[in-house]
């Protein structure tokens, strides 16, 4: 057998980790900032991600469409980086309504398909912006649960910014981030609306804070949470929701370990047609680009991003 | 119900308990000497980061600059022999002010961050 000189073995392992396999750079970062996957809206990234899972809660008051309910849902996202800053993505929920007076009902929500491309970067700036697309593919959940037999297309706009490149005279400042979403949708058949569904995230690093501006000397599990409140709207525009805009506030907290993400949001509705009660949503992201480095956090095709 | 959300759940335990074995990161600060942002009445000997992860000798380096943007280190930063989370650089005899740190790592799965930050050294 070979013996492989340690001088030998280590220069190898150097060349290896400068050139054969690239210097990896994975899930939600631009530059030096790390942005956390957000539960109420999506983020920019086009990268490998699986949220699993995501569970809800939220009682619906009786409305002309049917008596009020206890509606619990259990969900997942998983996305996969197919060429370098392009992913496709699918994500299900599943969803348990215990109506009032009567029965349960249960059943799947609409598949979504998704895919996105991160088109723009600025590193200094922390920031990006993407754009994909969206498909609810009707007919695939169920008519129990109020799902629409029509498929919906959605075109969609993503962006983040951190504010780490402010002046240092600004640094309690320089933790926030917002992320966000613009999308038209365009339901095929049917008689549902055209809506624009627009969200932001503002979110604070307790992390970016210990890390970059100023030791505060918060210990564990506190330095590494981001609080954060979600906005998640949608504005009809034609049909019986012509500019009726309905959608929750969601304040919560995000919790980042090595292998996955915690997060927690209220769901609290904006108005009487959003909804009558607080909902609940708590969701887990694993990071498998991290724990899975052999099969996850690279594209299939193209080499590394 | 109950059937399909305890078949979520497992498959997340299942997935986080399988890859704790082969768990890599990102390597970001987990503390520093001096602290950042901080205003230490006696300057440091040298600038110490100690990071979460384990990190590449060879592509790992902190370089610390005064307020008119000169680099003023050592040139010498290392990984401790000891501890191959904690990342050394020597200073000289600093003077009252304003100091940016910078550093950039690479975790021993690869992974590239980068980051900085200030402190102060209080005149005496």
């Amino acid at each position: 057998m070979t013996r492989i000189r340690p001088r030998a073995h280590v220069a190898a392992h150097l060349i290896c980790i400068a050139f054969a396999c690239g210097f990896a750079q994975a899930h939600g970062y631009v530059g030096d900032r790390f942005f956390p996957p957000t539960i109420s809206t999506d983020d920019p990234f086009a990268v490998d991600e699986l949220a699993l899972p995501t569970l809800s809660y939220v009682k619906n008051g009786p409305s002309e469409d049917g008596p009020g309910n206890h509606e619990f849902g259990a969900g997942f996202e998983f996305d996969k980086e197919i060429f370098p800053h392009f992913a496709l993505g699918v994500s299900e929920t599943y969803f348990v309504q215990k109506l009032d007076h009567g029965d349960s009902v249960k059943g799947w929500d609409n598949l979504t398909l998704t895919a996105k491309y991160e088109v723009w970067h600025s590193l200094p700036h922390e920031a990006i912006m993407a754009v994909g697309l969206e498909a609810e593919i009707g007919g695939t959940g169920s008519k129990s649960v109020g799902r629409s037999p029509y498929t919906t297309l959605s075109p969609t706009f993503f962006y983040g910014k951190g504010f780490g490149d402010l002046p240092d005279r600004f640094g309690a400042v320089r933790p926030f981030a917002i992320t966000g979403t613009i999308a038209q949708t365009f339901p095929i058949g049917g008689d549902d609306p055209n809506t624009l569904e627009w969200g932001i995230a503002v979110e604070y690093s307790l992390s970016y804070l210990q890390q970059r501006v100023r030791d505060i000397g918060l210990p564990a599990p506190f330095k590494d949470m981001t609080p954060l409140v979600e906005f998640a709207m949608s504005t009809g525009e034609n049909r019986s929701e012509r500019g009726l805009t309905t959608g929750t506030i969601n304040p919560g907290v995000l919790w980042d370990t090595r292998q996955f993400q915690l997060g927690v949001e209220a769901n609290i509705p904006v108005n009487s047609r959003s909804g009558s009660h607080v909902g609940v949503t708590l969701q887990m992201w694993i990071f498998i680009d991290d724990l899975f480095p052999k099969v996850f956090g690279h594209p299939i095709f193209g080499g590394d991003r | 119900m109950s059937r399909i959300l305890r078949f979520i759940l497992m498959c997340s335990i299942v997935m986080i308990t399988s890859g704790a074995q082969i768990v890599s990161a990102h390597a970001m600060p987990d503390h520093c000497e001096p602290r950042v942002g901080s205003t230490v009445d006696k300057p440091p000997a040298e600038v110490r980061i100690w990071f979460n992860e384990k990190i590449e000798s060879a592509f790992s380096g902190i370089e610390v600059f005064g307020a008119d943007g000169k680099q003023i280190d050592k040139k010498d930063s290392h990984v401790d022999a000891k501890e191959n989370r904690l990342l050394i650089v020597s200073v000289g005899t600093l003077a009252p002010g304003t100091y940016r740190v910078a550093w950039h790592v690479v975790s021993v799965d690869t992974h590239k961050t980068s980051g900085d930050f200030k402190f102060t050294v209080k005149p005496q």
